[in-house]
């Protein structure tokens, strides 16, 4: 099987530079065969790689240790749930999943797009073809997860299988690191659709809004299923890592964050487009910079250059990586210099308080937000060339930056929209604005009151509170003027309004998602902790709470041994929750695996760690954090997902005989 | 033109604020650290008291030691010994055991008396996944 699963995977070199070869010929001859030829030679690149995947998955199932993929990541005893996706536990098998997200998007893209956009499909296919043709290399040459174990018998090397695996890594048993990856990298492998669009409307000269329409729903899936995959990395970090955080500014989190950045530029600038046909060139860069983040995320996470904690170690494929990177961002420069002249905006920015400049901020702060992040998390490389010194710029630095500029985007979240096209007049916004100002200055006197001091937490608590008023009444001022209209009640009409223009009311939604965000990252500000050693029977406090050492644990099963802490809460005498701390051994990996235990409600995560034994091994060190607001950041994800799936429906037609299903594009 | 004159002073006046936060942000020392390995610590020789490193090298197996909520422990590169004193306050993590070969990332400052004061720990466990086996089959 693993013979069969290489000459499969091999397959998919000669498959994608064939599709590529096809895509260009059909480009530069403009024959239809060759398109079509082109198009086959997607299916069949998704084709084979499909078949490498289910042969490895085959071999990851029936434990077959003389692969060294398999043995590295799985065991016998290992579940099998965590067996199938132990695909992309480690560095090669997840580099064909990578591979294989691209092998799907070319193929439905090919698909999709059989009956149109004939003039731009040569190039498309071209594009999304020389990045397959870039992953297969990597995986076929560099890391192939077919690859068998070797033995070295003196003066030769010779095949053999271990009698049990290392087992997939503890920290990995976790159901969100379990679909993190997958999620994520439909998200980064998504942006190569937006990308090769762009970069076949520049190719091809066909610059107007075609490209533009195709990917709309192309780059809201992807966007939404980075800040999915970004927050499930979060959430695993949090419960997994047990340092009582989801977010540190590793360089591996940032990698993911940058593309995000960029692609959520594009969803605001994409609009000035489509509606002025201002920021063409600005537009191309954005999706351009969208793609060449994806793969520089994929890259960083794997070439061992920025050293972090999640990183893959040293893979050797810096060198490979580090020139396609090099080379696509001098082709898409190229391609955009000679395109410049075409890409001339229509028309010219009117006014400072417009929705054109509302926009025009925004891309502004995302641009920045992307720089710091690109200069924080490159800055001991730079520093490195520049001084001789490695010096790494931690989670304060960061915070200094982003924490500014987040606040300002939160409130052109709520400022933005009720802009006008063109200018808005000092009246409208006297009156769109003095309500929300008034209740967000109240909000903050209550919150001093109650003894918070904190500038950047009040500010943030007021932007969301206004942000959330404006959001709140653009729902309702819609609903009422079509209730008075329709005759319909309240909560129908606020239906029948958003799903007549989902782009509009998803966004809303989404911006209240980010809001209930920023109400979670927020409740950082105001975590707090204790550390103990305890026997059974001590207790020690936390805020109001008083945490009781119950009794000290012991189990065992056959994947691993455990040791926990039964603990319980009380807050004035009256019980509130047990927590159960735990300490776990994994036999296989021989790795020891903390599982922390959160007591979670909307105001406050409670989060207890085991950290660690006394000498004696008779008491046990007990760490607990109190997380203000930590679900509010889950709450908002869930939110941010359905605001994206919402904005992706097609708009209801008012007709009920015109067809639902060509009204998509507003 | 004075709208645009209006928008491009605008975004200047953001730019130069960030740029601000960025300068002042590596003008705090905590927040820049330098990474260097146990031997070049030991070669920077009184400097590096004055630094806020992070220091990578091999946790000297067995040389854990805790006593109460304090924990000590040695890292090497080759001959070079360095001396840990924990002083942080998350929880240690899991790859950091005295049975283990681990390489050790310690964030902190080195005090007058030689001893290291450690406020972060990463203990990378590459030994044990993907290297070992990758090795063998070079």
């Amino acid at each position: 099987m693993a013979d069969l699963g290489n000459i499969l995977l091999f397959f998919l070199f000669p498959v994608s530079v064939f599709t590529a070869l096809a895509a260009l010929a059909a480009g530069i001859t403009k024959r239809r065969g060759l398109l079509e030829a082109a198009r086959r030679g997607a299916y069949a690149a998704f084709g084979v790689t499909t078949l490498a995947v289910l042969a490895l998955e085959y071999l990851l199932v029936t434990s077959d240790f003389s692969i060294e993929y398999v043995a590295s990541n799985t065991n016998y005893a290992l579940p099998m749930f965590y067996k199938i996706v132990a695909l992309w536990a480690g560095h090669n098998g997840s580099l064909l999943l990578w591979t294989w997200i691209v092998t799907i998007f070319i193929a439905i893209v090919a698909y999709q797009n059989r009956r149109k956009n004939n003039d731009l499909m040569p190039y498309v296919l071209l594009m999304m073809a020389v990045t397959m043709v870039f992953f297969s290399v990597l995986s076929i040459f560099i890391s192939n997860p077919f690859d068998t174990l070797y033995q070295d018998m003196g003066n030769q090397l010779q095949e053999f299988a271990v009698p049990d695996g290392r087992g997939l890594n503890p920290l990995l048993q976790h159901p969100a690191m379990v679909i993190h990856p997958p999620v994520l990298f439909i998200g980064y492998v998504g942006s190569v659709v937006p990308f090769a669009f762009a970069i076949a409307a520049l190719i091809t000269g066909k610059l107007g809004a075609g490209w533009i329409h195709t990917t709309r729903r192309w780059a809201l899936t992807t966007w939404g299923f980075l800040a999915a995959g970004i927050v499930l990395g979060g959430k695993w970090a949090y419960v997994e890592l047990g340092w009582g955080g989801y977010w540190a500014w590793d360089p591996v989190e940032n990698a993911s964050l940058l593309p995000w950045l960029t692609a959520t530029a594009y969803l605001h600038s994409v609009m000035i487009q489509e509606r002025k046909g201002m920021l063409k060139v600005w537009n191309m860069t954005l999706v351009i910079a969208t793609y060449l983040l994806s793969i520089f995320g994929t890259f960083l996470t794997r070439s061992g250059i920025v050293s972090s904690v999640h990183a893959f170690s040293n893979s050797g494929l810096g060198p490979a990586f580090s020139v396609f990177l090099i080379l696509s961002t001098l082709f898409s420069i190229a391609l955009l210099l000679y395109r410049r002249k075409d890409l001339k905006p229509d028309e010219e920015l009117q006014s400072l308080v417009s929705r054109e400049s509302g926009f025009l901020f925004n891309n502004l702060l995302f641009l920045l937000a992307t720089i710091a992040v690109l200069w924080g998390t490159l800055f001991p490389v730079i520093s490195e060339i520049f001084t001789g010194d490695q010096i790494t710029v931690g989670p304060p630095w960061f915070n200094n930056i982003m924490i500014p500029i987040g606040l300002a985007l939160l409130l052109l979240t709520g400022v933005g929209p009720l802009l006008a096209w063109r200018h808005t007049s000092v009246e409208t916004l006297k009156r769109s604005f003095g309500w929300p100002i008034l209740g967000s200055f109240i909000l903050v006197l209550v919150l001093i009151g109650f003894g918070i001091r904190d500038g950047w937490s009040l500010g943030s608590f007021a932007i969301s509170f206004f942000v959330m008023w404006t959001i709140v009444v653009e729902f309702v001022k819609g609903a009422r003027i079509r209730g008075r209209n329709s005759g319909e009640n309240f909560l129908k009409a606020v239906y029948m309004l958003s799903r007549k223009n989902t782009r509009r009311y998803g966004g809303y939604i989404i911006h209240a998602a980010m809001v209930v965000m920023f109400i979670g990252f927020t409740g950082n500000a105001f975590n707090s902790e204790t550390r103990a050693e305890v026997d059974e029977g001590d207790f020690f406090e936390l805020g109001p709470y008083k945490f009781t050492a119950t009794s000290i644990q012991h189990a065992q099963n056959e994947n691993y041994s455990s040791e926990y802490l039964e603990l319980e809460m009380t807050r004035n005498g009256k019980f509130v929750a047990q927590l159960k701390p735990e300490k776990r051994y994994y036999f296989a990996s021989e790795q020891p695996s903390t599982e922390v235990d959160i007591y979670s409600t909307l105001r406050e995560d409670i989060y207890a760690v085991l950290s660690g034994m006394s000498n004696d091994g008779e008491r046990v060190i007990v760490q607990v954090y109190r997380n203000p607001f930590v679900r509010m950041v889950w709450i908002g994800t869930f939110l941010l997902v359905f605001g994206t799936l919402f904005a992706m429906l097609p708009n209801l037609r008012e007709t009920k005989s015109a067809s639902p299903s060509n009204g998509g594009i507003v | 033109m004075k709208n645009k004159m209006k928008f491009v002073i605008g975004s200047v006046v953001i730019v130069l604020a960030v740029i601000v936060l960025a300068v002042q942000g590596l003008q705090e020392d905590a927040t820049m650290s330098y990474s260097k390995s146990v031997s070049e610590v030991q070669l920077l020789g009184n400097r590096a008291k004055s630094l806020s490193l992070k220091v990578n090298g091999q946790l000297k197996k067995g040389s854990i030691i805790r006593n109460n909520l304090d924990l000590d422990f040695i890292i090497t590169e080759g001959e070079s010994e360095l001396q840990i004193h924990y002083i942080g306050k998350d929880p240690i993590p899991d790859t950091f055991n005295n049975e283990m070969d681990a390489e050790v990332v310690v964030s902190g400052r080195l005090a007058d008396n030689g001893v290291f004061n450690a406020e972060r720990i990463q203990a990378k466990c590459a030994s044990k996944y993907e290297a070992d086996y990758s090795s063998a089959a070079n």
